[in-house]
C-alpha cells in the first residue's frame, strides 16, 4: 500500500474542487477584464461585454459564497468520512517540517521531514495525507477567498459602506484592496497549477484531484521494501521537459514585464497609485501572459474531468465484458 | 434682444466665457434654491423625471444632526464661517484633477483637451466607482433599476452633467447657468470665476482639497 496508488479525496471534495476552480477562474477573467481593461481588451467581449461583465462577475461571486458556505458546513459536520477539518489545519509537526525544509534547502540536514514528503520515500501510512505545503495552500486560499468575498460584497454595496464610515474614500480603499488581493491570489493559483499540473510524476494533471477515492483502483501488492512508494512505477511524459520550460519562460517574461512597466508609474515594484488604463506594451504582455497561464489552469481543470469521465467509461466497459462462469452477473468484476 | 448683438452681450452675468478651458462653479451666497437650474437642465436635455444632472443641496450649518458623525459639527458656525442655511448647486464641475477619471477602470470617463469631462457610454460598465470617487455627487445611474442591473446591483451606464458642451460650442452658456435668476452658477475661466467671487465678496465655500480637485494649480487664485 502506498500513498500514490490510493485516492485522496471524496466524491464531494473532487466535485467541489472542480466547481470552485470554475468559479474562481470566471471571477479572475471577469475581474481582470475590468481592472486591466486596456491590456485585456479582447477578454471583456468574451466575458459579457461592457454591459454584462459585472453581472457575470457578481453571479460568480455569489456562486463562490454559496460553495464556500456549503464547504464549511460540510467540513464542520464531517460528512466526508475520514477527513475532517482537523486534517487540514496546520500543527506543530508542520512548522517543524517547514523549518527542516529550509535547513534542507541550505544543506544543513540530510532529508526532508515526513510532513513535507509525499513522493520521496516513506509509504502512505507513515506520512500525513496532506503535506504542510498542501495545508498551507488550503489555509492561504481560504483566507484570501474570505477577504475577497467580504471586500467584494462591501464594494457591491457602496452606499452602505459610505453611510457607515461617512466617507467615500473608504470605498476606493476597498476597491484597491480587492484588486490587489486578486493579483496576489492569482499568483497562488498559478503556483497551485504548476505544483500539481507540472509535477513530473503527475503531468499534465494529478488525477487525485478529479477521481474520487471510491473510484480509484487500489493496489495492495507486496511492498518491496521499506521505502517503496510506487513512484518508481511512473514514467515521465516526453513533452514534460519542453512544456515546463515554455511555461517557466512565459512566467518569467510576464513577471519581469509587469515589474519593469510598474517603474513608469512611480514606485517599484508596486505603483504609488492605482493606475488603470495607462496602457504600456510591457504591461500588456505581462498581464496577457498571466491570463494565458490562468487559461492553462482552466484547461487542465477541464482535462482532469475529461480523463475521469474516460476512465469511468473504461471501467464500465470492463464491467460489462466481465461475466460470471454461470452466465450471471459477476459480483466481483473489479 | 436682437440676435445681431455680439454673443457676450446675450450671456447672463454668471456666464463670462464659454467653450474650451471653461469651469463651472457655484456662488453659494447667491443661490436661493429656486430650482430653475434643475428645470432648465431637464427641459434642455429631456432628463427623465427620476434623474437629475444638477441638484441643489441645502446645508443647515446651524443645526446639528441627531446622531452620527455630523452630530457635533458646529465648528464652522463657531468660527463664523458661512453661517446659516447654505444652498449648493451640485453638478459636474468638470474638475481639473477629476477623481472620477482616476478611479474609472475602463477609461469610460475622459478628461478631454477642451477641459470637459465626458462619459463614453460604450465603455461604461456600471461599476459605480465614480460614485465613490466624485466628492460632488455628480454621477447618476438612471438605469440602475432596469432588469439585470437591479438583480446584480449594477449601475448601468452612468449619466452626468455634460457642461452643455454643445451649447458652449455654439457660444451659449450651460442651460442651468443661463436660467439662474441670481447668477449663482458661474461659468468661465478659473481667473474669471475667482475675480467674480472676489467682486461679490462671496468666497469659494469649498475646502482646500475640493478646490485643488476642481481647479488644480489654479486653486491658488481663490480666497479660502
Amino acid at each position: 500500500m502506498t500513498n500514490l496508488d490510493h485516492g485522496k479525496f471524496s466524491r464531494v471534495t473532487t466535485m467541489f474542487h472542480s466547481l470552485l476552480a470554475l468559479t474562481v477562474f470566471l471571477l479572475f477573467f471577469t475581474g481582470y477584464a475590468v481592472a486591466f481593461n486596456a491590456e485585456l481588451w479582447w477578454l471583456v467581449e468574451l466575458m459579457g461585454g461592457n454591459q454584462g461583465v459585472l453581472a457575470v462577475h457578481r453571479i460568480a461571486g455569489f456562486a463562490l459564497i454559496f460553495l464556500t458556505a456549503f464547504w464549511v458546513l460540510y467540513m464542520l459536520l464531517r460528512m466526508g468520512g475520514s477527513v475532517g477539518i482537523t486534517a487540514v489545519l496546520p500543527n506543530l509537526a508542520d512548522i517543524q517540517a517547514f523549518v527542516q525544509d529550509v535547513k534542507f534547502a541550505f544543506g544543513m540536514v540530510d532529508e526532508r521531514h515526513p510532513n513535507a514528503r509525499q513522493f520521496a520515500g516513506y509509504s502512505a501510512d507513515e506520512i500525513p495525507l496532506i503535506s504542510y505545503i498542501g495545508k498551507g495552500v488550503i489555509a492561504i486560499f481560504t483566507v484570501e477567498l474570505i477577504l475577497l468575498m467580504v471586500s467584494g460584497l462591501l464594494i457591491w454595496q457602496q452606499s452602505v459602506l459610505i453611510d457607515f464610515y461617512n466617507s467615500q474614500s473608504v470605498v476606493t480603499a476597498f476597491v484597491g484592496f480587492h484588486g490587489l488581493l486578486g493579483v496576489i491570489m492569482m499568483m497562488g493559483v498559478m503556483f497551485h497549477t504548476f505544483e500539481h499540473g507540472f509535477h513530473p510524476a503527475f503531468y499534465p494533471v494529478e488525477m487525485k484531484a478529479f477521481l474520487p477515492k471510491a473510484d480509484t483502483p487500489e493496489f495492495h501488492g507486496e511492498a518491496e521494501g521499506e521505502s517503496v512508494t510506487g513512484i518508481e512505477r511512473l514514467r515521465l511524459k516526453p513533452s514534460w521537459g519542453w512544456v515546463t520550460n515554455v511555461m517557466g519562460v512565459l512566467t518569467l517574461i510576464g513577471i519581469v514585464s509587469v515589474l519593469i512597466a510598474s517603474m513608469d508609474y512611480g514606485g517599484y515594484p508596486i505603483s504609488e497609485t492605482l493606475v488603470f488604463d495607462e496602457g504600456s506594451l510591457l504591461r500588456t504582455v505581462g498581464v496577457n501572459i498571466g491570463i494565458l497561464v490562468l487559461f492553462v489552469g482552466l484547461f487542465l481543470s477541464m482535462y482532469g474531468n475529461v480523463l475521469r469521465a474516460r476512465y469511468m467509461r473504461q471501467i464500465e466497459r470492463e464491467d460489462r465484458r466481465a461475466a460470471a462462469t454461470d452466465g450471471g452477473e459477476p459480483s466481483d468484476a473489479r | 434682444m436682437s440676435t445681431n448683438e455680439p454673443t457676450e452681450a446675450r450671456l447672463s452675468n454668471g456666464v463670462m466665457s464659454t467653450g474650451e478651458g471653461m469651469r463651472i462653479f457655484p456662488d453659494v451666497e447667491a443661490c436661493i434654491d429656486c430650482g430653475g437650474c434643475v428645470v432648465a437642465c431637464k427641459r434642455t436635455w429631456d432628463v427623465e423625471i427620476s434623474n437629475q444632472r444638477i441638484d441643489i443641496t441645502t446645508m443647515l450649518e446651524g443645526h446639528e444632526a441627531d446622531e452620527g458623525f455630523n452630530g457635533h459639527q458646529t465648528r464652522a458656525i463657531d468660527e463664523g464661517a458661512n453661517p446659516g442655511e447654505t444652498h449648493l448647486p451640485m453638478q459636474c464641475y468638470h474638475c481639473e484633477n477629476a477623481p472620477c477619471v482616476s478611479v474609472c477602470p475602463t477609461d469610460a470617463l475622459q478628461k478631454k483637451d477642451n477641459e470637459f469631462v465626458e462619459v463614453v457610454d460604450d465603455l461604461c460598465i456600471g461599476c459605480q466607482y465614480c460614485l465613490s470617487g466624485c466628492p460632488f455627487g455628480a454621477p447618476q445611474f438612471p438605469e440602475s433599476e432596469d432588469g439585470l442591473n437591479a438583480v446584480v446591483g449594477s449601475g448601468g451606464v452612468m449619466d452626468k452633467c455634460t457642461g452643455c458642451e454643445e451649447r458652449q460650442d455654439a457660444g451659449q452658456g450651460p442651460a442651468c447657468a443661463e436660467e439662474c435668476a441670481t447668477n449663482a452658477i458661474l461659468v468661465g475661466s478659473s481667473g474669471q470665476i475667482a475675480d467674480e467671487l472676489e467682486k461679490r465678496d462671496s468666497g469659494a465655500f469649498f475646502n482646500e482639497t475640493a478646490m485643488e480637485i476642481i481647479f488644480g494649480d489654479d486653486a491658488r487664485m481663490f480666497d479660502q
